[in-house]
């Protein structure tokens, strides 16, 4: 079918913000269900011959590099003082660049604030949805996407050397949550998609297909339904409401830099954890003074990006860390609960690895990081195994994101400020990593072991969170908005907490379940 | 992503290093093989010579570029004198860079005499010449430096496989049916 295209007029249209996990799955089932969608894609257009396997060429390629500050007391704020997050601005978002870990939150981790009693200083809190009522949504989001595991039938991943070896380290400890998925990487052909060669890169686009991204997968078959229009280059700068309170539509900067209008039945935000919050600030109004669906006060709080670092330790033999998918395998014994650790909450092993021009650049990141010691290891590259840690993050009011008070982007829009700093309760969970990983290691000879900080930051988070109470959040359990009925958060800024795990295959999961809802709510006319 | 992005956005052109034609003394710590090191591309004589650089401090320069990631036996001259001809060929082409890599040499050499009573090149213990790199390493003029050999040394597709690096691997179609994968021989797995 031929792709729709619509009118900047037309106001039955749901326009979508972002084309990533939460936007993409929402352009793909909204349009599935019959739903007229215009997805606002702020970067440009990519494709599979953009694709290169070089770290620092796709980086410049794909990353979301518009002027941004990170602030707080992480070390981000000295060494990557204009990269807080390491995202995507281009045609399927983060999608592009994810590993395609895909675990679901344990039905604790829905849980945080029952399971832990609370912890001091953490803005901790129970979702208002539980994992039993997401179990289906995580049932289609895994067969949507891929995900190698019993859902889908399709074996997980070959072990790469690299795995074998964590994996190795790991049962010397006595640990034996050890497994090569779930993840959503074609261990088979499958829909339309070729199985995984093991070229690695994942990171930096798969250059065959073989990891899901709404790039390849949801984009063009919403294009295809020929009920979904796809704009890219388009950078929405504010949601417009009338004076009923409901939204209207959006304005944006088109490829050009022209600002148009589009008119809207609903809007769904799907920007990420940065964009999301400023989008809803910057659309302050005179009946909104605080932003768009504040009334919490919660837009642009409780920023969460995962407690993380990474370890890398030089073996005594080769292991060829870059021949295999970039995150080959993951080791679950530390993602439960347990407070006599010494923190609330858990975290996953997950074996990644990093090319020469990653490697040289974090092993001691910021101006600091050269010397002997870095070019002696850097030589070793080739015995060199490493993991990042993805522990449960406390959310925090005073990590967000903020508008700064001068300065102004390309857009005209107030840059944002995107504050991070570690609760205790990350720094203990850090540190008991660190020495587990040393034991790992250690068990496997290595006399050289690098702990790495937190990396400019993925897995962004929380930022417009969920809440049974409209005084405690800004959108309810579908992702709608407590105070505007027709606006919604399709992303990851909907978390409560951030769990032990990766969060696109559960950002995809709420997805398939407000688009449903939403559907739902449209066809009754309630919306 | 490091303590300037744009030291990265602004060197992506750079990132090309001129094809050498014949192979280079190793780099030592003696003056001798570092000075076989400097003026040897056409490319490099032309930016020394619009930059107005003496042979001591583009000896300096590169003994710092070799200090900042030592790869002693590994890497020759070669790779480094090009991120230095390139930062020289900036110099020439622009005076505030002149300037920074000027003042930047000058305040090393002051920081070597004032410690050691010599020049930088002439101290020999190489742990001593990064102590003096560490008191300047917050400086533009050392992360100038040092952003280039990020990029010229370890984003240099051509110096990948003394690191052990194999880079691309898509063309080959990837490691699913390489021999080596899955295969770690000192485990017996």
């Amino acid at each position: 079918m031929a792709a729709a295209k619509f009118d900047l007029n037309d106001d039955s249209v749901v326009v979508i913000v972002g084309s990533g996990a939460g936007g993409g799955t929402m352009a793909h089932e909204l349009s599935q269900k019959g739903v007229k969608c215009v997805v606002l894609e702020a970067g440009k257009t990519l494709s599979l011959d953009d694709i290169e396997n070089d770290e620092w060429a796709m980086f410049m390629k794909i990353s979301w590099l518009d002027k941004r500050y990170s602030g707080g007391t992480w070390h981000g704020s000295v060494n990557h003082p204009n990269l807080p997050a390491w995202i995507v601005k281009g045609l399927g978002g983060s999608t592009v660049h994810w590993a395609a870990v895909s675990l679901r939150y344990q039905p604790h981790e829905f849980k945080m604030l029952t399971t832990t009693g609370g912890i001091p200083g953490a803005n901790i809190a129970d979702w208002p949805v539980t994992y039993d009522e997401m179990k289906p949504y995580y049932d289609k989001a895994e067969l949507k996407m891929g995900v190698t595991g019993d859902v889908t039938g399709m074996p997980h991943l070959p072990w790469s050397s690299d795995f074998k070896v964590l994996a190795e380290g790991a049962r010397r400890i006595g640990y034996n949550k050890i497994t090569a998925g779930p993840m959503a990487i074609n261990s088979k052909e499958r829909d339309g998609r070729p199985a995984c060669q093991q070229i690695g890169f994942c990171m930096q686009g798969c250059k065959i297909g073989a990891k899901w991204s709404t790039l390849y997968s949801e984009l063009p078959k919403a294009v295809d339904s020929g009920n979904c229009e796809i704009r890219t280059n388009c950078m929405v700068l504010k949601i417009e409401h009338d004076k009923s309170g409901k939204v209207t539509g959006v304005v944006y900067a088109d490829k050009d830099g022209k600002q148009q209008s589009q008119k809207a039945k609903v809007v769904c935000v799907a920007g990420n954890s940065i964009e999301s919050p400023r989008l809803l600030l910057n659309s302050a109004s005179s009946m909104y003074p605080d932003g768009l669906a504040n009334s919490s006060g919660q837009v642009g709080r409780n920023y969460m990006t995962h407690m993380t670092g990474g370890v890398y330790a030089v073996m005594p033999g080769k292991v060829h860390q870059n021949r295999g998918t970039q995150v080959a395998g993951i080791v679950r014994d530390e993602a439960h609960h347990d407070a006599k650790r010494g923190f609330g909450g858990g975290y996953t092993l997950e074996k990644l690895t990093l090319g020469l021009g990653f490697l040289s650049a974090f092993m001691v990141p910021g101006p600091t990081g050269w010397g002997h010691k870095v070019s002696g290891a850097l030589e070793k590259y080739d015995q060199t195994s490493g993991v990042w840690i993805c522990g449960e993050d406390m959310p925090q009011e005073q990590n967000g994101i903020e508008l700064h008070k001068t300065e102004k982007d390309q857009y005209g829009l107030p840059v944002p400020i995107v504050k991070k700093t570690d609760h205790p309760n990350d720094t203990n969970m850090r540190n008991h990593a660190y020495k587990q990983m040393a034991s790992i290691y250690d068990s496997l000879g290595s006399k050289e072991i690098w702990n790495l900080p937190a990396y400019p930051a993925s897995h962004n988070m929380g930022s417009n969170r969920m809440s049974e109470k409209a005084k405690d959040g800004v959108v309810n359990s579908y992702g709608q908005s407590h105070d505007i009925k027709n606006l919604f958060v399709s992303d990851g800024s909907q978390f409560v907490t951030s769990a032990s795990c990766n969060p696109t295959l559960t950002i995809v999961a709420l997805a398939i379940r407000q688009a449903e809802y939403l559907a739902d709510q449209l066809k009754k006319g309630a919306i | 992503m490091f303590h300037d992005l744009s030291i990265f956005t602004s060197r992506t052109e750079r990132l090309a290093i001129p094809a050498l034609s014949r192979r280079q003394l190793l780099g030592t710590t003696a003056t001798v093989a570092l000075a076989a090191g400097v003026m040897t591309t056409a490319f490099g004589r032309k930016a020394l010579a619009a930059a107005g650089f003496s042979d001591d401090q583009k000896l300096a320069l590169l003994r710092m570029a070799r200090d900042i990631y030592p790869h002693e036996k590994l890497l020759d001259n070669a790779p480094y004198q090009a991120v230095i001809d390139g930062v020289l060929a900036e110099a020439g082409k622009d005076e505030k860079v002149a300037k920074l890599v000027t003042d930047g040499l000058a305040d090393l050499e002051k920081r070597a005499n004032g410690v050691y009573k010599s020049n930088y090149v002439g101290v020999k213990d190489p742990l001593q010449r990064e102590g003096i790199l560490r008191q300047i390493e917050l400086t533009d003029f050392f992360q100038k430096i040092r952003g280039g050999l990020l990029f010229g040394l370890y984003n240099n597709k051509s110096l990948y496989p003394k690191f052990g690096y194999d880079g691309s691997s898509w063309e080959k179609g990837g490691y699913v049916n390489d021999p080596s994968f899955g295969k770690v021989d000192w485990l017996n797995l």
